[in-house]
């Protein structure tokens, strides 16, 4: 029965209060463990497509007569249009419209970083739009840009409001402790680098516009476009297939969406609009840099008393301000907290939300400081981490959490670091080290799916969620094949397209597994439930002895047992219609991920090369779908974090805030000879609380505690404490040498 | 835009020379070359390995596989750029590259470009020179050229033979280039003396695909001189005959790190010899 609620949606650590329709299904969730086919390894439904290159891109989207539009973007932090005339530029071979601020959406008079765009102009070919931006007179006037964040925060320039949050009495917390540590972490601005640039190709047929967009959020798109264009919502379709990436950067329309629509209305024809990767590299979003400053107060015991910290998100010229104190006031049993969160407003391109954005930053600098107050208390790390224990979220019962379980699993992992650093020789020191994740990934409704069961006895399984390159297609199926009772195989997918299914949530904050698995799992159980009604009747059974194993319908006392093709050929071409929606969250519950990051590095301390050279991960995310698909998850969150760690960094000029690292040299992403060994393990215990699958979702958690374990375990290897993303070799070789000093001082005195 | 194959020196007239197009073709698509002809050279510059003589066409694929090849310069071709790359890549070209300098890449009308600054020296210059770079701070970013340095190469071009070293030069108020090549002027060959031992270490903030942070070559010729030919140090590629030559680096305030990297290969790969 459908139930109007009032509940707390949280997305990417964002929450508000909304009102839902919510329907509640009848069903138990599975037994724990692996099933028939959820909890089993199973290779991509759509790799064979994805390697042919046949699977449809939205960059290889081409349509009869489309033409090509490019941006134009300001070449100043900030300033003003004063003038702009396209006469010469739409008098140019081949230049069928131009856009200038105001036009569309995302085309601005003030820019306020460098490469933010003001204009558009669609050509018969991508060359002669490039070149009729050069002709496009404008006259900018120059205004004050802001770069550096700690101004940023002293002149009060901010993008959101500042967040402060207190429990407890710190103040007094900290007076009483017997050790206090502090520290300052700083992290860098990093970038999603998609494969798949942002773009859009948009074409009007007759009133409805039909959008392919590379986009993790179709129905978010939607939204955005037809707001934007005034028209119903169901007259903009959106498509997307298959997605080259997006990390959290492609939740919304953007400016080259915007354009792409409103120069195919003014020009009647298909416009296609795509960034370069220069244009990616700059203005498709990031992970903004932090500054944090943070202090740890314990008992000699190692119970933590008070925990503080003071953030800097760097957000950009716009973005919201994400929440980076999140690990320092949710992973630790401690009743004395206090956090500051200021979103410094500076003249460089917006962030936007990439994989888990500010736990990333956060956990790199809170799980730094849990390592440096266990060597300043002679405690085992991973003992502290134990002691220090949360039972609750700020007094909110968790709906499941066995991080406890990650780390008796991680235990014989950080067992092993007697024998790793026992290989340390005069250059080279090997050492250990560890890092807790918490993220959140319950996700929430709405999301709706329909299946379908024909006569052949296939299932197809139809939802206008995204499949955005994590697995989507298959794990859906694993659930619509167990619930039936069919092999893998005889289950398809259709997704990617809001005129071809219902309405599903967007895939981001971890979100897609645990918001539509049940919507599907519900669907596939609606249309069993209808076979065992038919087999009932048409073998005058009752319906509690009929099942379905393995595509072949029985009943208890064996003597039916029918392929389900067979029973369902008098439907001839008419089908089963299941429909399913995802019910509500727990009401009153925290919900969730955990994990832990054993990592054993190599550090060569002439040169500050820092080789990571195995990563043990264990993560809590409830019932594992596919553990191909996790394990292989969780290899590509690590190797991320590993460039955020050890090589990437997006890098501004400090006088003009112009982008300088736009290119795939000089923005270094870890290739396949930079990967360690990776052995992922999960708990596995389905969430009892949450929904008819117990599934959290796994995207994001793998990345979130990958730089903190790096660093801790270079300090276990060589004693230096790294402050800074990314440890390149001049942060490496810096903290080696304020080690030594460190060490030349005399130890700092025993407590 | 035309493209021409000639097929004998003779029929070289004008035009921007390209071999295997990992250089040329990027700065042709960033605008920092223009041209309405190509000419591909590679029907006219020599390719393959002879008696100590390399044929200044032969890509870094080939010379890394090549046992005659000594190890200084096969490991600078092996630790350059990605196996496409260097399937493309010849060696000439290789000399002849860019700095990776964002400031150069980017068009800001820095001295290289014939301005009156150097942006990164008071910019972003993590990445930049410690040698020489009080005119313009762009490191040389070829593996192969620090290793030719120290192996003591000389070149054969259309119009001269010439020390390695005679190739570069570094940039200066009248004169912006960075090397001594004549507009036309070709590198045919390159050519090696006998060499008793060498090696090749290079820094990088990534396994592979990554231009040197520092790349440090290190050669005992036949008669017993040693040379150091160094990478992503200097505007141009930089030698020096001793380590104790590093005490007069003039790092930038963020380069300091690269000085104590130099050391440590240069003691390294002198050891390796």
């Amino acid at each position: 029965m459908a139930r109007l609620i009032r509940t707390e949606k949280e997305v990417e650590g964002r929450f508000e209060e909304v009102w839902l329709v919510v329907e509640e299904d009848p069903l138990t969730q599975w037994p724990a463990g692996p099933l028939a086919v959820v909890g089993r390894d199973a290779v991509r439904k759509d790799g064979r497509e994805r390697v042919r290159g046949e699977a449809r891109y939205t960059a290889d989207v081409k349509l009869p007569g489309m033409l090509h539009a490019v941006l134009l973007r300001s070449p100043y932090a900030h300033a003003r249009v004063t003038r702009i005339d396209f006469t010469r530029a739409l008098a140019r071979q081949g230049v069928r419209a131009a856009l200038g601020p105001g036009e569309a959406n995302g085309l601005v008079e003030e820019p306020e970083y460098t490469g933010q765009p003001v204009a558009a102009i669609a050509a018969d070919t991508l060359e002669q739009a490039r070149a009729a931006l050069a002709e496009i007179d404008v006259e900018w006037e120059e205004l004050e840009a802001v770069l550096d964040p700690e101004e940023a925060v002293a002149r009060e320039l901010f993008t959101m409001e500042t967040v402060r949050s207190e429990r407890g009495d710190y103040e007094r917390a900290l007076a009483e402790a017997d050790v206090v540590v502090e520290g300052t972490y700083r992290t860098s601005v990093v970038l999603h680098n998609s494969m798949e640039t942002h773009q859009a190709v948009c074409e009007w047929i007759g009133d409805t516009l039909h959008a392919y967009v590379s986009t993790q959020y179709l129905w978010g798109v939607r939204d955005d476009l037809a707001k934007e264009l005034g028209v119903p919502g169901d007259k903009v379709r959106v498509v997307c297939e298959f997605m080259g990436g997006g990390f959290g950067s492609k939740n919304g329309a953007d400016e080259q969406t915007y354009a792409a629509a409103v120069l195919a209305k003014k020009t009647g024809r298909p416009v296609r609009c795509a960034l370069s990767r220069r244009e990616e590299n700059t203005a498709a979003g990031n992970r903004n840099a932090t500054i944090q400053k943070l202090t740890v107060g314990a008992r000699s015991d190692g119970t933590i008393v008070a925990l503080g910290g003071e953030f800097i998100n760097a957000v950009g010229a716009s973005g919201w301000s994400a929440m980076t104190e999140g690990p320092l006031t949710m992973l630790y049993a401690c009743d004395n907290v206090r956090t500051v969160r200021y979103g410094a407003k500076i003249n460089t391109p917006p962030m936007k939300a990439f994989r888990a954005p500010g736990f990333v930053e956060g956990t790199f600098g809170l799980e730094c400081l849990i390592d440096e107050l266990a060597e300043k208390l002679e405690l085992d790390p991973l003992e502290l981490r134990r002691r220090n224990y949360a039972d609750s979220n700020d007094g909110k019962p968790f709906s499941s959490k066995n991080l406890m379980q990650c780390y008796d699993l991680a235990q014989s992992h950080w067992d092993r670091r007697d024998e790793v650093r026992a290989r340390s020789d005069s250059t080279w020191k090997h050492g250990v080290g560890i890092a807790s994740q918490i993220w959140f990934g319950g996700g929430g409704p709405p999301s709706y799916a329909w299946t379908r069961v024909g006569s052949d006895g296939r299932v197809t399984v139809v939802t206008a969620m995204q499949d955005i390159g994590t697995g989507t297609r298959t794990a859906m199926a694993q659930i619509a094949a167990e619930e039936l009772g069919v092999p893998l195989d005889r289950v398809d997918v259709v997704l990617g397209d809001t005129a071809r299914g219902p309405y599903a949530t967007l895939s981001a904050g971890s979100s897609t597994t645990p918001s539509i698995g049940p919507a599907v799992r519900a669907a596939a159980a609606d249309a069993k439930r209808q076979i065992v009604e038919i087999a009932a009747q048409r073998h005058h059974l009752e319906e509690r002895v009929i099942s379905i194993e393995d595509g072949v319908v029985k009943s208890a006392d064996g003597n039916l047992s029918t392929p389900l093709e067979q029973l369902l050929e008098l439907l001839e071409d008419a089908q089963i219609l299941g429909k399913g929606a995802r019910g509500p969250n727990p009401t009153g519950m925290s919900v969730l991920t955990f994990g832990i990051h054993v990592v054993e590095v190599a550090v060569d301390v002439e040169t500050g090369e820092v080789r990571v050279d195995r990563v043990f991960a264990a993560h809590d995310v409830g019932r594992i779908v596919n553990a191909l698909g996790a394990r292989s998850q969780v290899e590509g969150g690590i190797i991320q974090g590993i460039g955020h760690t050890l090589s990437e960094v997006r890098l501004h000029d400090p006088e003009t805030g112009r982008i300088l690292t736009t290119t795939l040299d000089a923005y270094r992403m870890p290739t396949i000879a930079d990967v360690p060994e990776i052995v992922a393990e999960f708990v596995d215990v389905p969430d009892e609380h949450l929904t008819n699958l117990g599934s959290k979702g796994l995207g994001e958690p793998p990345i979130v505690p990958i730089a903190a374990a790096i660093a801790n375990a270079i300090r276990d290897a060589t004693g230096a404490d790294v402050h800074e993303l990314p440890i390149s070799r001049e942060e490496m070789l810096r903290a080696l040498e304020a080690a030594k000093q460190k060490e030349r001082r005399g130890a700092p005195a025993a407590v | 835009m035309e493209l021409l194959r000639p097929s004998s020196l003779q029929e070289l007239d004008g035009g921007l020379l390209v071999a295997g197009g990992t250089e040329v073709v990027p700065l042709l698509r960033d605008g920092l070359l223009t041209a309405e002809r190509l000419v591909d050279i590679r029907g006219v510059v020599p390719r393959g390995v002879q008696d100590g003589s390399i044929g200044a066409g032969t890509t870094l694929g080939e010379l890394e596989a090549d046992p005659s090849i000594p190890a200084a310069l096969r490991e600078a071709c092996r630790l350059a750029a990605s196996p496409q790359l260097r399937n493309m890549g010849s060696l000439g070209g290789n000399l002849l590259q860019s700095t990776r300098c964002w400031y150069w890449r980017l068009e800001y009308p820095c001295r290289l470009h014939g301005g009156d600054r150097c942006h990164a020296r008071e910019g972003e210059h993590r990445e930049h020179a410690i040698f020489a770079n009080d005119f313009c701070a762009s490191a040389h970013p070829s593996d192969v050229a620090a290793a030719l340095l120290a192996l003591d190469a000389r070149l054969r071009t259309t119009r001269r033979e010439l020390p390695l070293a005679e190739l570069y030069r570094l940039p200066d108020e009248s004169d912006r280039r960075t090397t001594t090549l004549d507009q036309g002027e070709l590198i045919l060959e390159v050519l090696l003396p006998e060499v008793q031992a060498s090696a090749y270490l290079k820094a990088m903030d990534r396994k592979r695909w990554s231009f040197p942070q520092v790349g440090v070559a290190a050669a005992r010729l036949a008669g017993g001189e040693v040379r150091l030919g160094l990478a992503g140090v200097a505007p141009v590629p930089w030698l020096i005959r001793a380590p104790e030559e590093l005490d007069s680096a003039t790092p930038l305030p963020r380069t300091a790190w690269k000085v104590d990297v130099a050391r440590a290969l240069v003691r390294r790969a002198l050891a390796a010899l």
